[in-house]
């Protein structure tokens, strides 16, 4: 009795924590394929993505800051999505909160250190939940559906960066479009020099476990996941949906805003046009990726962390465009899908 | 029993990955990890690009590609490019990826680079560290500097022509940022020279892969009245010339010789040659003599740098008279008497 | 604003904002489909990619375009049969799936545009579908700018809506679909087969996305560039849910759409305009979100079964 407990335990972990492995051979794999055919040698090209990801301690560093921002919104967008808001939203709410991080940083430098730092991170919350939270508004008083709302929301933050920074905020006109810095009280503090490793990771695991916690554990997540598995059954439960609603989009706007926030205060210093690369997108993928399990988030934050990082070099070293990394997220994305629904049936199956 | 099978596969994916990844870890023999000084001969010159976005845009980042291929041809430099993910994260990283690995020459192609290459550049003081678009320098940091190409100045030229020849010109930008901006602000003041009243109008997109939203802005241009275009949204670009062809209008194309995209349409073009003159500045590099005391400034008067062609072929082509003014305002430009842009004194 | 000026300005603008729609609504009828059969595909903007890509390279290297657009389906079709392969028969998540399929699509374009056309040195030019004058009707003052100078991708769309509309709730087949996406379970009692009717109308809809690609390359410009879509694949999910998940309505709504576009276009241009041209950008996702806003006191609600595999 106990061996079997024990062998259908192990199964379990193996897998959660075998498969995934498994699903990122196969999307390498898949890569080389098209790597082949188009005329590269995939060993090399690996073999510099590998480098440019493990190769030191700077490099992984490099990757962990990379995964930053898609740890802060994927574990956000778990809360989202497990409550059933397809909340396409977060690079408009990472606009958010990089604006409003940016504001405090600038406009209110002279504060000491002691308040300002974390006004700039609240601050940035703030901003992003707005964004969020407006969304969710949206949805509850008209109807609005939350994908397109979060879509059209997305161009509104990106146009209204664009007017702060060749507008309003911009550090000397006719010069590139940029804010000042922000003031270096506002800085997040970087630990392990000389690597750029900063406070902001450290940060962002502390969110994925306080909003693993949430989630799984207290009253409030189990009330959103209420609301996530059936809306109906949940209203007629009494629970008040709409603020569910509203909840979980302030939450993974909120988490969104963050990242925005500790961007700026960590990386950049200051607010340009284009300051995401798509961290909102690429959310969405890390969080779906891990089942919207908030814990999973960090490791599927570093594996695409490190893909980037790693593609970058692949380019420089091996001359192979960097977009194909692209194509090996997704595809990381669909053979995890698949394993995921393999284990689903193995464990119905067992059951 | 079943687990103890699990257990196996387990542990041979475990070896299999070990496997997998043992060739990876080790450094590869083509790369090896050369120390950060590089020895005073190095064995080989090597530059590095990092560029802001695809380097086949048949435009802004393709011209830094150019001429880096310029390099390697002619210097036999070993070169290689970095398209960085826009995300100021990644900056800092590309600069030092290419320095740990004993690159000489690195080219940050664009002002937003800027912050990353001050916080890189002091730590690598044998390598240089290049900026396009930027008046970058300081003293404090010698091994970094700033490369301007004034496109004001053969903008100033089309400006001039539109004026001469046309009804009205429509500029089509990708984003405002510097030398979009002062490209357009030279056209207009060249057309303005000719006409203050001359209609001049500017439309951003907001990216720079938006071919259909660029060939409307184009067409709305035309039906409004304007006879001449101008796009300078790199990909998006063309759309412009496929408004030009369609509705059979005048153009000019700006970086390069687009003449194939609207043989009849475009009048002329604007020749970067910015190979011309990173080769030049390489050969300092690699000769150990570069030793620069202000920021590079490239204008119409570095004739192998920056010029401009006409296409005989146009439909309508710039009349050898109004060749002629063009060629003196030219001369005026590169004596200096001629300002392109406002801010210059 | 005198008379024909104003005039001027609206036959441009209205002759535009039929162009800047058409990508879209293909997009948009075929997600209707989708999503009426209970598929949401939030992957469109990849799709749309990826037709636009074979779509390109096809008529290049044969110069012909009707075989691009036989190609841009073709890879529709391919991209639909793995989608519904993940979403109906493997029962995944949708929304992982599109989001899978929008960075397959944004990868592997821009990886094959570079490593056969971007270096190759050719001119990459295609010869594009050329606007189509009708006779007589494109002569008639204002009108025959507006409506009668477009290219046959244009014009097909004329046929696309009114079909659709015919499909979807004149015909058995169109009834089956509605079925599966309102009550698959009832559906499959009644005798219809859930599976096959989702499969098609995802392949429905993944084939027009990549038509709609298709045009962006083949009437449009007249050149594949990484990133070519540009966001319509969004744009199109949005006009779908607020088109009321019915083509006539995904019509009229990606028209509202380009003639906001078109407008930001020509306002951007006008002299002594004070507004920053941001706020013009913003203008088309601005007058979506508030007309989204206004109208939803409407009945009409999302298919019951939407996102739910069965």
């Amino acid at each position: 009795m106990v061996w079997r407990n024990f062998g259908k335990r192990f199964r379990r972990a193996w897998q959660s924590i075998g498969l995934p492995p498994i699903a990122i051979l196969i999307a390498l794999l898949l890569g080389a394929v098209v790597l082949w055919l188009a005329g590269y040698d995939p060993l090399i090209a690996y073999r510099a993505m590998w480098q440019g990801a493990f190769k030191d301690l700077t490099a992984v560093t490099e990757v962990l800051i990379k995964a930053t921002p898609l740890i802060f919104i994927g574990a956000g967008l778990a809360i989202a999505f497990r409550c059933s808001i397809w909340n396409i939203g977060a690079e408009g709410q990472f606009y958010l909160g990089a604006i409003a991080a940016t504001a405090a940083g600038i406009y209110l430098g002279s504060l000491p250190r002691a308040i300002l730092m974390p006004l700039v991170l609240l601050l940035g919350i703030a901003g992003g939940a707005m964004w969020g939270m407006l969304a969710g508004f949206l949805k509850n008083r008209f109807g609005a559906n939350e994908v397109v709302t979060t879509i059209m929301l997305n161009y509104i933050a990106i146009f209204i960066t664009g007017f702060l920074v060749t507008g309003p905020m911009i550090e000397t006109k006719g010069l590139f479009p940029q804010t000042p810095r922000i003031s270096e009280n506002a800085w997040l503090p970087r630990f392990l020099p000389p690597t750029r490793l900063h406070l902001g990771f450290i940060i962002a695991l502390l969110l994925a476990i306080i909003l693993y916690i949430l989630l799984f554990k207290t009253s409030i997540g189990y009330t959103i996941r209420a609301v996530g598995t059936n809306a109906e059954a949940a209203r007629y439960a009494g629970i008040n949906v709409q603020n569910n609603i509203l909840l979980a989009m302030g939450i993974s706007g909120g988490a969104a805003g963050l990242a925005g926030a500790v961007e700026v205060a960590a990386i950049s210093y200051r607010l340009y046009q284009l300051i995401s690369p798509g961290y909102g997108f690429d959310g969405i993928a890390v969080s779906l990726l891990v089942g919207n399990n908030p814990l999973g988030v960090i490791f599927s934050g570093i594996l695409f962390g490190a893909l980037r990082s790693g593609s970058e070099v692949m380019q420089m070293n091996a001359r192979v465009p960097s977009v194909l990394v692209l194509m090996i997220q997704g595809m990381v994305v669909l053979s995890v899908v698949a394993f995921g629904v393999y284990r689903a049936v193995t464990m119905e199956k067992e059951e | 029993m079943k687990a103890r099978i699990y257990l196996l596969i387990v542990l041979s994916i475990v070896l299999a990955l070990l496997v997998a990844c043992a060739p990876a870890a080790t450094p590869a023999p083509e790369q090896p990890a050369e120390p950060t000084k590089p020895p005073e001969q190095p064995a080989k010159f090597k530059a590095g690009l990092l560029a802001p976005g695809p380097v086949n845009d048949g435009g802004w980042n393709q011209t830094a590609y150019e001429a880096f291929k310029r390099m390697e041809a002619e210097l036999g430099a070993e070169i290689s490019y970095v398209e960085v993910e826009m995300a100021p994260a990644a900056f800092e990283k590309a600069f030092r990826d290419f320095a740990d690995q004993g690159y000489n020459f690195i080219l940050g192609h664009g002002n937003e680079f800027t912050d990353a290459a001050i916080a890189v550049a002091p730590q690598y003081p044998n390598t240089f560290f290049f900026l396009s678009s930027s008046r970058f320098y300081d003293p404090n940091i010698p091994n970094l500097i700033g490369l301007n190409t004034d496109s004001s100045q053969p903008c100033y030229l089309f400006g001039y022509i539109a004026a001469k020849m046309g009804k009205g010109a429509g500029l089509i930008g990708g984003m405002e940022i510097p030398p979009i901006a002062e490209a357009f602000e030279g056209f207009t003041l060249g057309a303005h020279s000719v006409d203050p009243n001359f209609p001049v109008k500017i439309t951003y997109i907001g990216n720079w892969t938006d071919t259909a939203a660029a060939k409307e802005a184009a067409i709305s241009y035309v039906d409004g009245g304007a006879d001449f275009l101008v796009g300078n949204a790199d990909f998006a670009n063309n759309g412009v010339y496929q408004a030009m062809v369609e509705k059979n209008v005048w153009g000019f194309s700006l970086f390069g010789d687009n003449t194939s995209k609207a043989p009849k349409n475009i009048l002329a073009n604007y020749i970067l040659n910015y190979g011309e003159g990173l080769v030049e500045i390489a050969a300092e590099v690699q000769a150990g003599t570069f030793k620069p005391t202000s920021n590079i400034e490239f204008g119409l008067k570095h004739d192998k740098v920056m010029w401009i062609t006409y296409n005989d072929g146009a439909a309508n082509p710039v009349p050898e008279e109004l060749r002629k003014e063009v060629e003196a305002i030219a001369e005026k430009i590169k004596a200096g008497e001629i300002k392109t842009l406002s801010s210059q004194k | 604003m005198e008379l024909l000026p104003a005039l001027l300005f609206l036959q441009s603008t209205l002759a535009a904002t039929w162009r800047m729609a058409t990508p879209i609504l293909y997009a948009a009828i075929g997600e209707v489909f989708s999503e009426r059969a209970g598929v949401l595909n939030i992957g469109l903007e990849g799709i749309m990619l990826i037709g636009a890509f074979a779509a390109y390279s096809t008529a290049f290297e044969t110069g012909n375009l009707v075989l691009g657009l036989i190609a841009a389906v073709l890879s529709g079709l391919v991209c639909g049969l793995v989608f519904a392969l993940f979403t109906v028969t493997i029962k995944a998540n949708q929304i992982v799936v599109g989001a899978a399929f929008n960075m397959i699509g944004m990868g592997i374009t821009g990886f094959l545009y570079r490593a056969f056309y971007a270096e190759s040195g050719k001119v990459l030019s295609l010869k594009t579908f050329l606007p189509l004058d009708l006779p007589f009707l494109s002569s008639i003052p204002f009108l025959g700018e507006v409506l009668f100078r477009h290219n046959i991708m244009v014009y097909a769309t004329l046929l696309l809506v009114p079909a659709a509309s015919f499909v979807l709730y004149k015909t058995a087949f169109g009834l089956s679909i509605r079925a599966v996406g309102e009550h698959p379970k009832a559906a499959d009692t009644a005798g219809i087969n859930v599976h096959r009717t989702r499969y098609i109308s995802v392949l429905i809809g993944t084939s027009l996305a990549a038509i709609g690609g298709a045009f962006l390359v083949l009437a449009y410009a007249d050149q594949f560039v990484e990133g070519i879509v540009t966001g319509r694949g969004f744009i199109a999910l949005a006009v779908v849910v607020f088109g009321g998940w019915s083509p006539w309505g995904a019509m009229g709504t990606s028209l509202l759409f380009g003639v906001f576009y078109a407008l930001q276009l020509r306002i951007q241009a006008m002299p002594n305009v004070l507004i920053p041209y941001q706020f013009l950008q913003a203008l088309p996702y601005l007058a979506t979100l508030l007309v989204l806003v206004g109208l939803t006191k409407r009945r009409v609600r999302a298919p019951k079964a939407l996102g739910i595999p069965y």
